[in-house]
């Protein structure tokens, strides 16, 4: 009788549990918009794969854009002991990656990943890359250019390769640049002297949590703004050029699902999402004194008046 | 402030200019014949991409054939490729300047007569389809094509739709539905490049002179694209008039624009609509869409009508 209740037990104590829960945890750097609606389509899509299958809890970390609160976002995490990470942007992904954990990683809205050092064992995602070469061509239409100026932080790895690969297209075309550096919230003051003919933001996420503030500055002096980050206020760029956040979201959600599931991520190849969706802003073009040609017009994908 | 879905901003933009247009220069549409002579030719025009520059080249030679035949020419635009093969008789259209396509099916099911092709200012009359792609976006050909997203001009352009669904069909591709992931139609050559370049589509096929004409002016172009594909040449503008105008009138017609490069007044001009001068042109020369249209369709008049 002892020995049937004893392998009764040991089955039961070694059986899979079916419903047991996963954990994931979310870097999501600050209240960046672009951010938020990846993680959106992430969690929508997360559910729609997990329901009724098995309980799923994400901890969402929202850690202020500077390298301290990343790091110790990813910290908690790691602590957590969660069975998946997941974080959007470069310097939330590189802040996990530089604590060294087993825990699985995937990365979402993170710049050409393939340029990014993100090659190591447990990692995959998805990213995006954006034609900054379009944005510089849509600007000449709008207006002669002889000087760019660039809006990035060298604190993010992402946003300084988007300043580069922007300040080698426009010395390959003759075009001025005047870089400005945003690390903090001093260094707005920098943009008060921008003195260009139009501004590109990379995707910067502190440069994005001040993007009002940056835009405000820049339209006192009548400057046109391109972005690659899509502009939720709809107010303040004139022009944006971006991936659709939620093809990232529900991606993102379709490996880390795989990977709940058992399968390594070394075997889930990273995505790169390449479609892009171009915005014009007549309010805001109106606004500058701009006329944006119809020829222009027709190829945005929506365009707000 | 609202937002705009672009579908209906291009569907607006397009129809309401080339209404706008219409309205202001053709005010008569009906050719006049009185007592057998014809005193008005109706002729029609495929939209380009910029319609406001086209009607403006369009109208200096409508001018010079009227002074020169002693008959008004009058000009109506068409809002899409292939509309004026559909409304050739409801407009009561006495001729048109036709794409490759658009003439092959003019030829075929109305009996229209190839009159004469104009040479542009590189001193070529043809042009051909090019199939072409991002060059950093790993497809290299026909092989890695599969799952992407492609762009066309549209469904009555033979190198914007007809040469790229034959160079598939001859891939052995039975359902482009199903072979990519997304395909859609830009309205225009410049479009499609245009869609190719930002990300909208990883694939596009255009018309080589529109191509050419835009990595002449912006030569990162001609570095950001890969031309995988090209079709043969064929004549790129013809001017078609239906056989039930009088021979004789067809024929002065032929000879006007023939000469138009040996007089002072015809080169000028020639000059301001673009062209060094017109060449003959025959049936036999749009033969070879015919046969591409019998690869890629199966009937030639499935499509653009």
């Amino acid at each position: 009788m002892l020995k049937i209740l004893l392998t009764v037990l040991f089955v039961l104590a070694a059986a899979p549990d079916l419903h047991a829960e996963k954990r994931i945890g979310v870097i999501m750097t600050g209240d960046i918009p672009y951010y938020g609606a990846i993680h959106e389509s992430f969690v929508a899509e997360l559910k729609r794969r997990f329901a009724g299958i098995e309980k799923i809890e994400i901890i969402l970390q929202r850690p202020f854009p500077n390298p301290i609160s990343w790091s110790n976002a990813a910290r908690k995490l790691i602590a957590f002991d969660v069975d998946l990470i997941v974080t959007y942007g470069s310097p939330a992904t590189q802040a996990v990656l530089h604590e060294r954990s087993n825990i699985p990683l995937v990365y979402a809205g993170l710049y050409e990943p393939a340029h990014a050092a993100v090659k190591e064992k447990n990692v995959t995602g998805c990213g995006f890359k954006i034609p900054l070469s379009s944005i510089l061509r849509y600007l000449k239409r709008f207006k002669t250019l002889n000087t760019i100026g660039i809006v990035f932080s060298s604190t993010e790895e992402d946003s300084v390769r988007q300043y580069k690969t922007m300040q080698l297209l426009c010395s390959q075309q003759k075009i001025k640049t005047e870089k400005i550096d945003i690390r903090s919230r001093t260094d707005l003051e920098k943009v008060k002297t921008i003195n260009a003919d139009a501004v590109f933001m990379t995707g910067s996420s502190i440069v994005h949590l001040w993007l009002d503030e940056i835009i405000t500055s820049l339209d006192e002096k009548h400057i046109p703004v391109a972005d690659i980050f899509p502009d939720a206020s709809k107010a303040g760029v004139l022009m944006t050029l971006y991936q659709p956040t939620y093809s990232q979201g529900e991606m993102a959600a379709e490996i880390a699902s795989q990977i709940l599931l058992g399968k390594k991520p070394d075997d889930v190849t990273p995505h790169i999402m390449r479609d892009t969706e171009l915005v014009l802003n007549l309010l805001e073009a109106k606004h500058l004194g701009i006329v944006i040609p119809v020829q222009l017009l027709i190829e945005a994908t929506r365009v707000i008046e | 402030m609202r937002s705009v879905s672009l579908p209906l901003v291009k569907s607006f933009l397009r129809s309401f200019f080339a209404s706008l247009l219409i309205c202001l220069i053709s005010s008569a549409t009906l050719p006049v014949i009185a007592s057998g002579q014809t005193t008005e030719l109706l002729i029609g025009i495929e939209p380009e991409h910029n319609i406001f520059d086209q009607m403006r080249r369009y109208r200096y030679l409508a001018e010079y054939l009227s002074d020169q035949l002693d008959v008004k020419v009058k000009l109506t635009i068409m809002s899409r490729y292939g509309e004026v093969i559909k409304r050739f008789k409801t407009l009561k259209l006495d001729g048109a300047f036709l794409t490759p396509y658009t003439t092959t099916l003019g030829i075929k099911e109305l009996n229209l007569e190839p009159i004469v092709n104009p040479v542009n200012l590189k001193g070529e009359a043809t042009s051909q389809g090019f199939i072409f792609v991002r060059r950093d976006s790993g497809i290299r050909s026909f092989v890695d094509m599969e799952g992407s997203n492609i762009v066309f001009v549209d469904p009555a352009t033979m190198e914007g739709y007809l040469f790229p669904m034959a160079f598939l069909q001859q891939h052995g591709v039975k359902d482009i539905n199903s072979f990519f992931n997304r395909y859609y139609f830009s309205g225009s050559h410049e479009s499609a490049i245009l869609g190719v370049l930002d990300g909208r589509a990883a694939i596009g096929s255009a018309k080589s002179t529109v191509y050419m004409n835009m990595v002449n002016s912006d030569p990162s172009i001609g570095q950001e694209l890969e031309i995988i594909a090209q079709s043969p040449k064929v004549p790129e503008v013809t001017l078609c008039i239906k056989s039930e105008i009088d021979l004789e009138l067809r024929e002065k017609l032929r000879n006007i624009l023939l000469q138009m490069d040996k007089t002072a007044d015809g080169l000028k001009v020639l000059k301001q609509f673009k062209a060094k001068r017109f060449v003959g042109s025959r049936k036999e020369d749009f033969a070879i869409i015919e046969k591409m249209a019998q690869t890629a369709l199966g009937v030639l008049s499935v499509h653009g009508r």
